[in-house]
Order: C-alpha cells, then structure tokens, then sequence
C-alpha cells in the first residue's frame, strides 16, 4: 500500500465517520422527534420563558417541540421522491442499455438531455404553483426533475453488465428473461445504486427544503423545518433558535449523507468506467 | 472547424431551446390551474371561470396558443401579469439588473477562488491541507443555500452587525454597496467552488504525473511556473465546460438568496409570481432562465472545443 493509498483510506475513514455523526442527529430528531412530543399550550410570538427551553415561533408555539416534529415530512418525502426515482429510471436506463436498435436507445435516452436542461428550482415552483401543493404533487415533481441523471447512470451501468462474457453465456444457456434481467442485471446494478442513493437523497432534501422555504410546501401547519426558517426570520434578533436550529438540521443532514455515500459513489462509478475502459 | 462546430451547437441549442418551450408550455396547458382560475380567484363560479378562459383565448386548442405564445415571445411580448396588469417583458427588464450584477460578481469571487483552491489541493495531495479542502468541498456541496444564508445571517449580520441582513429600504445601484451584497454573494459562490475546485484538483492532478510535466521540471523551470503556466491551463477543459452547469446552479441559488436578502431581482419576482399564481409572468421567467440555461451550455461547448477540439469532437 503507497503512503498516499493509506493516507487517503485514513481520511476516507474519518470523513465516513463525521458523516455518519451529522447524519445521525438529524435523523434522529426528524423520525423519532414526533414520537417524543405533542404540541402544547401557545404563548407570545417570538419570546423566551420557563415553559419554553428555546423560545416561541412566530405563532407562540414551543420552539424545541416544533423542531422535534418539523424535520419527519421533509426526510420522508425526499425518501419517497427517491424511491420513485428509481422505480421510473431503472426500467428506463436498463430498457436503452438492452435495446437492440441504437434508435430505440436515442429515442429513451435523448428527451432526457431536454428534461436536464430545465432549471430544477423553477420548474418545481411552477409545476407546485399550479397545483394545489400536496405531498403527492412535491414528491412526484422531485422524482422526476431527479430522473434523468439517474436513469443516466442506470443505463451507463446496465450497458456495461448487459455486454459481460456472464450475460452472454445466460443468453446461451437460454435463461429466462426474468433471470437474466432480474437476477443478474439488477443484482449488479445494486451496489452502484445503493452508493448514489445517497446523493440523490440529498439533492431530494436540497429541492424539497429549498421550495419548501420559497412558499410552495404542502405543509400549512408550518412545522416542516424549512416553513420554520421562513416563517421564524422575522424574529431572528429575538429568538435566533426558531431559524438558527432548523437551518443547522438541514445542513447537518445534507452534509453528513454527502460525506457518507460520496467515497462510495465514486468508488462505484470509478468501476463503471474502469470496467468500461478494458 | 471552429465555425462548423459553433454553427451546429447552435442549432442544436436552437432546437433545445423550442423543446424547452414545448415542455414548459405543456407543464403549464397540463396542471390544473390556470390564469383564468387565479384570476376568478377562490371559490369562484365555473361560469365565471369559463367566461374568463374565453376572453383570455384559454379554450382555443393547445397548438393556436402555443403559436400565439410563441410568436408573442419572438415579439419580444410575453404577455400581462395577471396581478399588476403591467406587461411581463417590462417586469423581467426592470428586475434584470440586481441578478446580473449578483450572478456577474459571484463568476469573479468563483473562478480565481475554485483555481487557487483546487491548486493547492492538487500540489498538497496526501497533505492535510488537502485533505482539508477535499472534506470541505465534500460537506458544503451538499448544503442547501437557503440555509447557509440564514447561519451567516444570524452570525455576521443579527450577532456581529457587519453586513446588513435584507436589502430592505435600500436604494441605489447593488455594485456600490458592498454591505448588501458580500452575503449573497458568498452563499452563491460556496456549492459551485466545491465542485469546480474538485474538478480543477483531479484534472491538475493527472497533468501534474504527466511525463511533459515532468520534462519541464528536469530542464529545471520553477515549480510555480511548471503549475501556472505549463500544467494548470491544459487542466482547464473540463472545468470550462463545468462552467455551464455552475450557470444553472447560480439561476437556482439566485432565486433563494434573493428571497432571503430581499435584492428584488428575477428571484425575487418568481417567487412572487409563485406565491400570487400569476402563470403569464411565471411562464416568462421560467422561459427566461431556461433560455439563459441552453445559451450557457451553447458557448460553453464552444469555448471547451477551442481549447480542446478533439474531446469537442468525441462529445
């Protein structure tokens, strides 16, 4: 192993673990907080007291409770905004990748290169305004603006495993096609899948935070943790609680799964291409 | 070769921009409200909802009004807010300024910044400098901007009273007053220098092993020399062409620290636009700022087939 080789393994190690400690806390108070507590009883906007450990939001209500209960619809919909992505891209890149016409790959995979093109901010405000905002509405619009760049690596994956001695020899055996595209290309689509999971997870987070700070949210009651930075600005001198904590939430978890699944998602990557070069 | 190439891109970026239009006017013909329902506002009579969409031209088939919208757009007439009445090309000129001076100072903060840094990663490898940088880059890349500007607010404006926390009640040209626009500008530049700088160290890195760096460095040049003259240019096509895809970041992150400084340029008036349902002023900045996108990509394929036309040619 060179000193470089190793020195790199430390650091990776330790990014790792700095990752998976800011992931955790975030986390934590996201799926566990609404399971901890209960809204109580609303006080003056924008102030501090024995009821209160961090203070009143804008509407009076308890500062540390609103945290506690804001970060499960954002974590939650980025998750399912995720998983969607990939129920629609996998089909769609393995579909280009296996297709036997070069037309058929060209005409899956380049309204993709439009669909990127798009500004991704803007085109979910648009689509949110001119809806009523649900969850539903936000989490399909994410999935999709999230959708070509997976289904661009999808399909970048799948043409190499579709192409491998292993593949060809199921075709000979005369396998099922279950077999083969079920049992060995999704199988070897899994670990480079699992490692962008993660950094699709945090796009999701980015876009889902950002519109929802801009005013397109599907939550009224202004408990998400981006309503609150929004909604809490007014009273930043007075309680600087009600922003300065539901922003470090976000960050921590935006930045701690970024650490977590970045080193992997390049290792993944670097294979496909590696493996795409012999 | 050049000509030729820049000639195709630019059809193709024609082509891409038609398609844009397509999808954005099908996203908007596709989703349930409209301007005549916004208009109508809540509750309103479906009588008076279908009278409105005729005296718009909303109930002529989709084709007619995309033309319309299209040779309006080719007019230079976008259309009428439907909440100030006042014309939406007038709208967009008037808030044009505070983004362009905004996106035009953070490309001069971004560029030299994401060089110096991803030098000095590259020159520093294994070093705890760079592995500094790397861990840096890698955390704040993730960081939504909304959120970075509401900590730095809370720190340097609310706490330690440096800058000013809105643009509210100000007047005057944004470029003189660098209390108003130092913040914004910084949580603009933070995302795209951590992918810029990380794509500068890695390219620097493969020229710096490269067997003609080498050879300068055994006929004895200095070392700055051998990086900034010699191995740091031929490093850059990548990151040029990178360039094109910082542009769409600094739309998206424009449109949100706008909000949170309140400097009322396009950022500002889309959300607006989005908060008050006005689709004929919405229409017109999301085809602006589409348009703005493929026109960046278009000259930055140019600029990267210039100073590299082998990898123009193979893209």
């Amino acid at each position: 192993m060179t000193g470089s080789t190793f020195l790199g393994r430390a650091s990776g190690r330790s990014r790792v673990r700095i990752g998976a400690a800011l992931t955790a806390v975030p986390l934590a108070v996201a799926l566990l907080g609404p399971l901890l507590t209960e809204p109580g009883a609303r006080g003056p906007a924008f102030t501090y007291g024995d009821q209160w450990l961090l203070g009143t939001d804008s509407e009076g209500r308890d500062l540390l409770t609103q945290v506690l209960l804001g970060g499960r619809s954002l974590v939650l919909v980025a998750a399912a905004a995720v998983a969607l992505t990939y129920l629609l891209a996998v089909p769609w890149g393995v579909a280009a990748a296996t297709a036997r016409r070069r037309i058929v790959d060209e005409m899956l995979m380049r309204p993709l290169d439009l669909l990127l093109s798009l500004p991704s901010i803007m085109v979910l405000l648009l689509a949110v305004a001119l809806t009523d905002a649900d969850l539903l509405v936000l989490t399909v619009t994410v999935a999709v603006l999230l959708f070509p760049d997976a289904a661009r690596l999808v399909r970048a994956s799948a043409l190499h495993a579709a192409h491998t001695p292993a593949m060809e020899a199921l075709v000979l055996q005369q396998e099922t096609w279950w077999r083969r595209q079920l049992g060995y290309l999704g199988r070897s689509l899994l670990p480079i899948l699992a490692a962008d999971a993660g950094l699709r997870f945090v796009g999701a987070i980015y876009l889902v935070a950002s519109a929802s700070f801009l005013g397109v949210s599907a939550d009224s009651a202004g408990t998400d943790w981006a309503v609150m930075i929004d909604r809490n600005r007014a009273g930043l001198a007075l309680v600087p609680w009600g922003v300065v904590l539901p922003a470090a939430l976000i960050i921590a978890l935006a930045m701690g799964v970024n650490l977590l699944f970045d080193s992997g998602a390049r290792a993944a990557t670097r294979e496909v291409s590696t493996r795409k070069w012999r | 070769m050049l000509a030729r190439y820049a000639g195709t891109r630019l059809t193709v970026g024609l082509v891409q921009v038609l398609g844009v239009l397509v999808v954005v006017f099908s996203i908007a013909a596709a989703l349930p409200g409209d301007a005549a329902v916004v208009i109508a506002g809540d509750d309103a009579d479906p009588r008076r909802i279908a009278q409105l969409r005729e005296l718009l031209g909303l109930d002529r088939p989709l084709s007619v009004q995309f033309g319309d919208w299209l040779t309006g757009l080719l007019g230079g007439d976008l259309g009428t807010s439907v909440v100030s009445g006042r014309p939406v090309t007038a709208m967009l000129g008037s808030a044009l300024a505070p983004t362009l001076t905004l996106a035009a100072l953070a490309f001069v903060v971004l560029v030299p910044l994401a060089l110096l840094l991803g030098v000095v990663a590259a020159v520093r490898r294994g070093h705890r400098v760079h592995r500094a940088v790397t861990a840096l880059t890698v955390a704040f890349y993730a960081a939504p901007e909304f959120a970075v500007a509401i900590v730095l607010v809370a720190v340097f404006a609310v706490g330690l009273g440096w800058f000013a926390p809105t643009a509210v009640g100000a007047g005057g040209p944004l470029l003189m007053q660098p209390e108003l626009w130092v913040l914004p500008v910084l949580v603009l530049v933070i995302r795209p220098v951590c992918s810029l700088s990380r794509l500068v160290r890695s390219s620097l890195i493969t020229t710096l092993d490269s067997e003609y760096i080498r050879h300068t460095r055994r006929l004895g040049v200095p070392v700055r020399r051998v990086i900034w003259r010699h191995a740091l240019p031929g490093s850059l096509t990548p990151a040029t062409q990178h360039l094109a895809r910082v542009a769409d970041w600094l739309l998206g992150g424009v449109v949100v620290v706008e909000a949170v400084f309140a400097l009322g340029g396009l950022g500002q008036l889309l959300v607006s636009a989005v908060s008050s349902r006005d689709i004929p002023l919405l229409m017109g900045l999301v085809t602006v700022f589409a348009m703005i996108t493929v026109a960046v990509n278009t000259v930055a394929d140019i600029v990267a087939f210039q100073l590299n036309p082998t990898a123009g040619l193979a893209s």
